[in-house]
């Protein structure tokens, strides 16, 4: 039995390999053949654009090709990597979204150059320092910025108004430019209104006081700078709430209940975070309002549309996502899924500058339209994600386990340079 | 000894009406007149090669394919679409001195014994308890398996809300007798508890149904016997049932070491990411288990090679884990 058991396993590798061959050979017919091909498909993800434009290209583009569009669900990243690493059934068009945009970087030969198409004489439009994030070392331009998330302060404007301290936009945008304001402003709140906090956990700071400068992880040389000093000051600064007992500690699902119930006063986030306010405390309605990033804005995500090089018809791909994402169809992705232009010329739409009634009927855009021209351009390598998140993790462990902030900085900083490490970070 | 071996039960029917001894006691040669040369080797039995052959086939291409392949990549750095780096073996020295590996390994040990011992335990009792109900059996049998076949996912969501810090059942339950709130889902240790929690929830109907099956094998005239010498209830289970079973426990055993250190979905879900903190495993990372940690690793970090790595690593550690576990219940055995 020993030997014909051996002969059918080799007749059945030979039969798998025959297999897939059959299969491989089946799926990259679709990416071979000329570059002008009538059919397009395109992958985003649920609220990466708005539907409406979506649906509209389809019928806008009709003529000259059949746009075929995927909600993908799930890791989008896993997803759209796997797909790129096979080759085949490849999307003439894909999102990618603004935390996986430097990872994709090093492989910028798995997509095309935007400015051989034409986004050249369109990058003017749309702001300087999101198109950079998108170009590789080389300078080619992988992605069409879609949107971004410039942060702003969100209040309870009624909480305050309880605690007895001021609660329009234009003075509490005073009474916080500062990071030292604001907590002081916290200690004010705790004080009048016991059981509440300012923030809803640490790493909520940390994102947002590392986006505010120039420099992250990483340099362009491939060097960790994450234990240098302005690491060091976001950390301190991040962990200050802790200590004066501003920080709420909600690392679960509590946060929405939290955000309903009113245990949190205040919320750090960027544009897009509005929905999820208002999505998780529907009750809060009116009660809301935005005012500047103490310290000045940073970004948190923001995608991008992107070809990869077996697009079937470049030229009409491009054109179809610079129609897609020209200041007019952008600004409706505000209007539609909260998606925040990347093209400034969109903030002066009425699409946008429009009241909020979430907000009090207050003008967002006043805030969240200088607060997008102002944000730093910085550098973010490959490996930034990885190598960010043993600080936030063992910012969690000072708040669950009651850690020491200089043991968890110690602590984060070795393993975030070991992480490096191991992804070629010198 | 070159012609193929007949067996007992196939031979039995040929015999039928021959004579008496031969009749129970399979033969060494067969009769004769019934001589036929087979066709040896493959083609033969190619029909049920044939029929048997789709799960292998799957098997090959989604299975022991890449369990080769991730070996393969365990030397190299990759990132999943560019070139691969051939590296040696620099991934498992960095796995050697990686704190966070050595944490999951530790968590996921934890989390092990506290499911698979209440499981295991919980599972024999409740199966004793079902052998011997004589109303609703199957509604009981039904209703202890359901868990098992619920969707991990909602699983893990329900337990979430329920043991959550702030607005949860349970710590809304511990209120009303004037217990304040517990941090389930914060504190180190209550992580692994309710990751356990879930997990013998989900694994003891499972459990349960198979050594009801192997209870009912257990002919009933031992426990008569058993029942004239005098023994109770107890003693009888402790001589009488658990050495009779031990085969089956051994399964049990091994099946749940093997499914219990591969607890993954529950931690995932339970603590589910965020964009903010791609770090897995909810407060302190207690709840990181060993392949969640992989799966951060490659999956969400890019970093293939090292991922690889950890799977490989923490394959030795099962095999080792399954060894001494095999060990542990054979003993006593020859005793």
């Amino acid at each position: 039995m020993d030997l014909s058991r051996r002969r059918f396993l080799q007749a059945a590798a030979l039969t798998a390999a025959a297999a897939g061959a059959t299969a491989a050979c089946g799926g990259s017919s679709g990416s071979s053949g000329s570059k002008d091909d009538k059919d397009l498909t395109l992958w985003y993800w649920g609220g990466a654009l708005s539907d409406k434009v979506v649906a509209e290209a389809k019928t806008h583009f009709s003529g000259q090709v059949k746009l075929t569009t995927n909600s993908i669900g799930g890791d989008f990243k896993q997803k759209l990597t796997t797909t790129l690493a096979a080759g085949a059934a490849v999307p003439d068009i894909t999102g990618i979204k603004g935390e996986d945009i430097a990872s994709f970087l090093p492989n910028g030969s798995r997509f095309l150059d935007l400015n051989d198409l034409g986004f050249k004489k369109l990058s003017s439009q749309y702001l300087d320092w999101k198109t950079k994030l998108a170009q590789t070392t080389d300078g080619k331009q992988i992605g069409f910025p879609i949107d971004i998330g410039p942060t702003a302060l969100y209040y309870r404007a009624d909480l305050f108004d309880k605690a007895g301290l001021p609660s329009d936009p234009a003075k509490v945008a005073a009474e916080t430019k500062t990071w030292d304001d604001y907590y002081a402003l916290g200690a004010e709140l705790k004080k009048a209104l016991p059981g509440t906090y300012l923030i809803n956990n640490l790493g909520s700071v940390f994102n947002i006081a590392v986006g505010q400068g120039t420099k992250r992880f990483i340099d362009e040389n491939n060097h960790f700078i994450g234990d240098q000093d302005h690491i060091r000051a976001a950390w301190d600064l991040s962990v200050r709430p802790y200590q004066l007992g501003l920080d709420g500690k909600i690392n679960d699902n509590t946060h929405n209940a939290a955000l309903s119930k009113g245990t949190l006063t205040t919320e750090l986030g960027a544009a897009w975070h509005a929905l999820d306010i208002e999505q998780a405390a529907p009750n809060t309605k009116g009660k809301w309002h935005v005012s500047p990033n103490p310290g000045g804005p940073a970004n948190q995500g923001g995608s991008y549309l992107a070809l990869p090089k077996q697009c079937r018809n470049p030229e009409e791909a491009f054109k179809i996502i610079s129609w897609i994402l020209n200041p007019a169809n952008d600004a409706r992705g505000f209007t539609d899924a909260a998606i925040f232009p990347a093209c400034p010329a969109a903030y002066a739409m009425p699409a946008m500058t429009g009241p909020d009634a979430f907000f009090g009927g207050q003008k967002i855009i006043e805030v969240f339209g200088p607060a997008a021209e102002a944000i730093p351009a910085s550098y973010e390598a490959p490996a930034d994600a990885a190598v960010m998140a043993p600080y936030l993790t063992e910012l969690t462990n000072i708040e669950a386990k009651g850690k020491k902030p200089d043991d968890a900085w110690k602590d984060a900083v070795s393993q975030a340079k070991q992480i490096g490490q191991r992804q070629g970070v010198s | 000894m070159s012609s193929p071996p007949v067996t007992g039960p196939a031979a039995v029917p040929r015999h039928r009406g021959g004579p008496g001894p031969t009749r129970f006691r399979p033969r060494r040669t067969p009769p004769p007149g019934a001589v036929r040369v087979r066709r040896r080797g493959v083609l033969s039995h190619w029909r049920q090669y044939l029929a048997i052959s789709p799960f292998y086939l799957v098997f090959l291409a989604f299975s022991f394919f890449p369990v080769l392949y991730s070996l393969y990549l365990a030397f190299q750095r990759w990132d999943g679409i560019g070139d691969m780096h051939f590296v040696g073996l620099q991934e498992f020295r960095f796995l050697w001195k990686d704190p966070v590996f050595w944490l999951s390994i530790r968590n996921t040990l934890v989390i092990w014994v506290l499911s698979t011992v209440p499981t295991l335990v919980g599972a024999l009792v409740l199966a004793t308890l079902l052998h011997s109900v004589r109303r609703f059996k199957g509604f009981y049998r039904i209703a202890l398996y359901v868990p098992n076949v619920t969707s991990i996912v909602a699983v893990a969501i329900f337990f979430g809300a329920v043991f959550s810090n702030n607005f949860g059942l349970v710590n809304a339950i511990l209120g009303t007798v004037g217990i304040s709130p517990v941090p389930w889902l914060s504190n180190p240790w209550l992580i692994k508890l309710v990751i356990a929690l879930l997990m013998t929830w989900m694994w003891t109907g499972y459990n349960m149904i198979i050594y009801l099956a192997g209870l009912q094998t257990i002919p009933k005239e031992i426990y008569e016997a058993a029942k004239l010498d005098g023994a109770g209830p107890v003693r009888t289970f402790l001589q009488i049932t658990m050495p009779i079973m031990r085969p089956i426990i051994l399964f049990t055993v091994i099946i749940s070491t093997i499914n219990g250190l591969q607890s993954f979905s529950e931690p995932q879900i339970l603590f589910a990411s965020e964009a903010a903190n791609p770090s897995l495993g909810g407060p302190g990372q207690a709840g990181l288990t060993t392949l969640l940690y992989f799966y951060q690793s490659a999956f969400v970090n890019n970093d293939y090679g090292y991922g690889a790595a950890i799977v490989w690593a923490f394959f030795v550690l099962i095999i080792v884990l399954v060894l001494i576990n095999w060990r542990i219940v054979q003993r006593g055995r020859k005793t």
